[in-house]
């Protein structure tokens, strides 16, 4: 036992900064949680094209606006696995509604790495694996659609859109908050560190710019850029755009922590040392609230993803056959429609908890993060 | 649940004695501490702040608690008044002499009940080392200090500023309707002293306890303030126990005085005993360390070797083991010496001290480690 | 520049202003150091003896004043003057120790990188493997244990630190070092294990201490000569022994009668002083001690003191210095007198 708590004791005192922080981390359960959603988040969003069953632009007359697929095991009193049935439409004669009912002749069983629509691996190389799918129905028929979150008013599959938009939602505000990031560290550190009349002119300038409308901004931009460019494309560069503009929170912070750091006793010990004034912004006085960054852009990001998404939702940012969840969000906005059809609010959760997600796990960090206290 | 508090005077005091186990107490003590530990629990294990300390303080003396960071001194006293963080669990028997509750042990009442807040602040008050960060910045001195007689002395409000004002004349605050309507940031560091003595005497406490009041001081303000402590412990007869780890102040300013090392009481006697005779090696080595103005250059400063060790598992030997320049090898790192009396007033847990009683002691523990090792063989 | 001195500090001023309000942190302080010399600097809050400190390794910039400097080289020069690059190359030869263990370390470097970083800084051609010899052989000497040096700061406690402070002010072999309150932060037994270290490493790399304390006791031990300073002007300087012994300057006066003796029956009578420390922003006239100083007159009211030579080599800067009869502190460990004063 004494053998273990020297090895402990060790470890303690050569740990360095990152890994008394990495510690820390592990022991906060809800970060620890939040991290293992966003990892699965992401690796959905890499893997979209496979692990969903249908692409963007496959449009279904018959679904339309579908409840999601009832999945049954048991069909006649047997167990054949999970399997759903074809949707009919009938039309009432006499009160010309429409019912939909499931054509229970036929069942169509849900099979796993099924060949459906073909795609491009990061574009290049085609593949028309998809993780699951319905094939044939036990009687030889086709057209069944498994839609585990419904389909739209197009008659598309929301769940894989769900999954494709993510890549557009989880992205681009991530480009964006980098960005941010180095600019407002960089620009931050310049103005902290120097101070004197450096200082004052770039405080000035970060007043300006922040005193910039960011709607009206984004409806200018998106009016100035010519049509005829795809619209991922219009709003990564509109993100760029604006992320010039979002530095100034940043670089307020960092200017205000090299402040406060740059007159620790061993800022002025390196100073005397002879060591240059480079190494010491990057060695010395960065890393000391790296953890205060890092903190930042976690909390920072799911800033960007509800502004996109509410941008898509106004209709300034990405526009249909385009998805994004905001363009989900967006589609379901009119009160009647998601009256009959709640299963459209589904992409709500989805933001929800990754908003969520980032928020718990820059708690986590930020608890975390000074391990010498 | 609603609370709806009574106050302490409603209760006889003989209802409340009654309801109280009745503790036994030397009418000539104040305050007498017995067998008190203090463990924190973290993360990386148990740390046992305070191993067991045993002290008395007598009523009206000033006794001085030295010891140098890691020993426990603060944590004792921060026990006295139940003060401690939620993490750290006291155990023993604090036992004072109150007016309100008579004599009773004060780790046997709640933390956070009644009966502790109104020993708080009114019998045993408190002073801190940083008088500038002991004050909140948004409210005025006076208000501040009105506080604590508002709480414990009458609630009329002009009766309760009048006496604050008086007690702020007392502790040598020249201009003193100005200063009551300031802020602490327009007092100066000796002011702020001044004005937190003000606050802890202000309900005429029996005891003080003040942790390290002038480390933070220039020395000519400590002198001062030094000096007003004294008087007004004669114009009180007030009982101060008093934390420092500079054995000048304690020179100056302690009757008695008691050395902690890690947790437990090395040696207690009278101020001029322990300096004149200190027998412990540590309180040899402190004494030693340090340079006496005016007297002649030694070449070196006595030093103690090594640094004091972390108070985690540790095992069952003396403390001071590692550091000791006399130790005793077989014996001081397998058992621990007591406190025993060697002369009148003067108490020592050492096993190599050469008085009768510690010889004793000695012999005792070596016959039982043989016994032990005879078993075991 | 005699050339008996290491060091000449000729009328150092440095003044800070913020929003229109001057602080005058060190006013006209001029003093000698010998080589291998240790100059004592005490003084109260404000006094200005740590902007002098910060002033002489140029971490600040003074206002006004010369320091003299004779290199390593022979060459002489005025320290505050020279140009960047040449500052670079003399900036090895005057270090500074920290009085704050615990921030004057960068807790993101291992031990031996902080140790290591001026060698890195100043001598950029080295071997790594030399660079590391020489960081392990300054370690061993403050007495660390080259086995820990892979360790971070946290590792350490506050008299360790301070080693690797010293180890680090050390490992490029200055001449002169400033000690800025190096062990005013420790515990009293950790206190003597750094002064003696500072003394054996003073005595084996002869070195020259400027050692800035406010401890009155400290700075008798381990000074030769001493300054006394009040609201950044120096009001004394001289031989350790003689100043302690008898004062010239009512301020010294007054500081060593309020120092506690670590011996209880010692009766000192302490001189004691009205009033607080005035503001540095707004100073009184004349003399800056006279409105609590004893032995004030008319003169002092009005006409500010400078530093005049007196007999035994020593300096004071008092209109009455040579008619004063004042009362120093004398210990005796048999006897416990003090000098009775007229």
């Amino acid at each position: 036992m004494w053998k273990k708590k020297q090895k402990t004791n060790e470890d303690y005192y050569l740990a360095s900064q990152w890994t008394l922080m990495g510690r820390k981390l592990k022991k906060h359960k809800l970060a620890k949680l939040s991290m293992l959603i966003l990892l699965l988040l992401y690796l959905g969003a890499l893997f979209a094209d496979f692990l969903a069953p249908y692409s963007l632009d496959e449009f279904d007359a018959l679904y339309k606006d579908s409840a999601p697929s009832k999945i049954h095991f048991v069909h006649e009193g047997e167990f054949i696995g999970p399997y759903i049935y074809k949707l009919e439409k009938n039309i009432d004669r006499t009160t010309f509604t429409v019912t939909i009912t499931e054509d229970t002749s036929e069942y169509y069983k849900i099979r796993f790495f099924v060949h459906g629509t073909e795609y491009k691996i990061l574009g290049l190389i085609p593949c028309d694996l998809h993780l699951f799918g319905v094939d044939e129905g036990s009687n030889g028929g086709t057209g069944a659609k498994i839609m585990l979150f419904g389909t739209d008013a197009l008659g598309r599959d929301i769940f894989s859109r769900v999954l494709l938009g993510s890549r557009i939602s989880l992205t681009i505000p991530f480009a964006s908050a980098v960005i941010s990031f180095f600019l407002g560290v960089t620009i931050g550190s310049i103005s902290g560190y120097f101070g004197g009349a450096i200082d004052i002119v770039i405080q000035r300038i970060i007043e300006v710019i922040g005193a910039v409308p960011q709607i009206p901004l984004w409806m200018a931009l998106s009016a100035a850029i010519p049509p005829g460019i795809s619209t991922v494309k219009m709003y990564f560069y509109i993100t760029i755009i604006l992320s010039f503009i979002n530095w100034t929170g940043m670089a307020r912070v960092v200017r205000g922590k090299f402040l406060s750091l740059k007159n620790e006793d061993y800022v002025m010990a390196a100073r005397l040392s002879g060591v240059s004034t480079w190494k010491i912004i990057w060695k010395h006085l960065v890393p000391g609230f790296m953890s205060y960054l890092i903190v930042s852009i976690t909390l920072g990001i799911p800033g960007s993803i509800v502004g996109e998404t509410s941008m898509s939702y106004l209709g300034l940012g990405i526009k249909s056959p385009a998805t994004s969840w905001g363009v989900l969000l967006q589609e379901a906005s009119s009160v009647t429609d998601v009256a009959s059809n709640p299963h459209k609010l589904i992409p709500i959760i989805f933001v929800t908890i990754t908003v969520l997600a980032f928020n718990f796990l820059g708690d986590g960090i930020r608890d975390a993060a000074d391990p010498y206290k | 649940m609603f609370h709806i508090p009574i106050p302490i005077d409603a209760i006889p005091q003989t209802l409340s004695a009654v309801c109280r186990k009745e503790v036994k107490m030397n009418t000539e003590n104040i305050l007498e501490v017995k067998d008190l530990h203090v463990d924190i629990h973290m993360t990386e294990g148990l740390l046992t702040a305070v191993r067991g300390v045993n002290f008395e303080m007598k009523k009206g003396e000033t006794l001085g608690l030295v010891g140098e960071s890691g020993c426990g001194k603060s944590l004792t006293c921060k026990a006295i008044l139940g003060i401690n963080d939620k993490k750290c669990k006291s155990s023993g028997q604090i036992l004072f002499d109150s007016e309100g509750l008579g004599k009773v042990d004060l780790l046997s009442l709640d933390q956070r009940g009644q009966e502790i807040r109104s020993i708080r602040g009114k019998e045993i008050s408190m002073i801190f080392q940083e008088p500038m960060v002991a004050f909140s910045p948004m409210y005025t001195i006076g208000n501040q200090i009105n506080e604590a007689t508002r709480l414990h002395i009458t609630k009329d409000k002009k009766k309760s500023k009048e006496i604050s004002m008086e007690v702020m004349r007392k502790v040598g605050i020249a201009n003193v309707e100005k200063r009551y309507n300031q802020y602490p940031h327009e007092f100066s560091g000796g002011m702020l002293q001044r004005a937190l003595i003000a606050m802890a005497l202000v309900c005429n406490p029996k005891m003080l306890i003040a942790d390290e009041p002038t480390t933070a001081l220039d020395v000519t303000i400590q002198a001062q303030i030094l000096e007003l402590m004294k008087e007004l412990q004669k114009d009180f007869n007030m009982a101060i126990l008093f934390i420092t780890h500079d054995l000048g102040v304690v020179a100056k300013m302690c009757d008695r005085v008691a050395v902690m090392y890690l947790g437990k009481i090395v040696e207690s006697a009278d101020a001029s005993e322990i300096y004149a005779n200190p027998q412990h090696p540590y309180t040899r080595g402190l004494i030693g360390s340090v340079h006496k103005i005016g007297s002649k250059k030694e070449e070196r400063l006595f030093s103690i070797e090594g640094t004091v060790p972390l108070a985690m598992n540790l095992p069952k030997a003396c403390g001071f083991y590692d550091r000791c320049d006399v130790r005793i090898e077989g014996l001081c790192d397998r058992a621990e010496p007591e406190l025993t009396e060697i002369a009148p007033g003067h108490k020592i847990a050492c096993f190599n001290c050469p008085h009768e009683a510690c010889r004793a002691q000695r012999a005792k523990v070596e016959a039982a480690l043989n016994g032990k090792e005879a078993d075991h063989v | 520049m005699n050339k008996d001195n290491i060091m000449e500090v000729k009328g150092l001023h440095k003044r800070f202003t913020s929003k229109g309000v001057t602080v005058r942190a060190v006013t006209d302080v001029s003093f000698n150091v010998k080589p291998g010399e240790t100059i004592g600097i005490v003084g109260e809050s404000g006094c200005g003896k740590t902007t002098l400190g910060r002033c002489i390794v140029r971490a600040y910039n003074a206002s006004e004043g010369e320091v003299f400097y004779r290199t390593k080289s022979g060459e002489e020069l005025d320290f505050l003057k020279v140009d960047k690059k040449k500052m670079k190359e003399i900036r090895k030869e005057i270090q500074m120790i920290f009085q704050d263990p615990y921030s004057s370390l960068d807790p993101r470097m291992t031990v031996l990188d902080i140790i290591k970083e001026p060698l890195k800084a100043n001598f950029p051609k080295m071997p790594k493997d030399e660079m590391d010899q020489r960081a392990k052989a300054m370690a061993e000497k403050v007495g660390l244990n080259p086995m820990y040096l892979m360790r971070y700061p946290h590792a350490f406690s506050g008299g360790q630190r301070q080693r690797i402070g010293i180890a680090r002010a050390l490992v490029i072999e200055p001449q002169i070092i400033v000690c800025d309150e190096a062990v005013s932060a420790l515990d009293v037994s950790i206190q003597a294990q750094v002064i003696n270290l500072l003394r054996d490493l003073q005595k084996e790399l002869k070195l020259t201490y400027l050692f800035i304390s406010h401890d009155l006791s400290v700075v008798e031990h381990i000074s030769d000569k001493v300054g006394v300073m009040y609201l950044g002007r120096m009001v004394e300087f001289g031989p350790a022994e003689s100043m302690f012994e008898k004062p010239l300057h009512p301020y010294t006066e007054a500081l060593l009668s309020a120092v506690p003796v670590a011996d209880p029956t010692v009766q000192m009578e302490r001189i004691p002083l009205k009033g607080e420390i005035p503001n540095p922003a707004n100073p009184p006239s004349g003399c800056y001690f006279h409105e609590r100083c004893h032995y004030c007159i008319d003169k002092c009211k009005t006409d500010s003191p400078v530093l005049e030579e007196m007999p035994g080599g020593r300096l004071c800067a008092c209109h009455r210095a040579k008619e004063l009869n004042l009362r120093g502190f004398t210990y005796d460990e048999g006897a416990k007198t003090q000098q009775a004063a007229t």
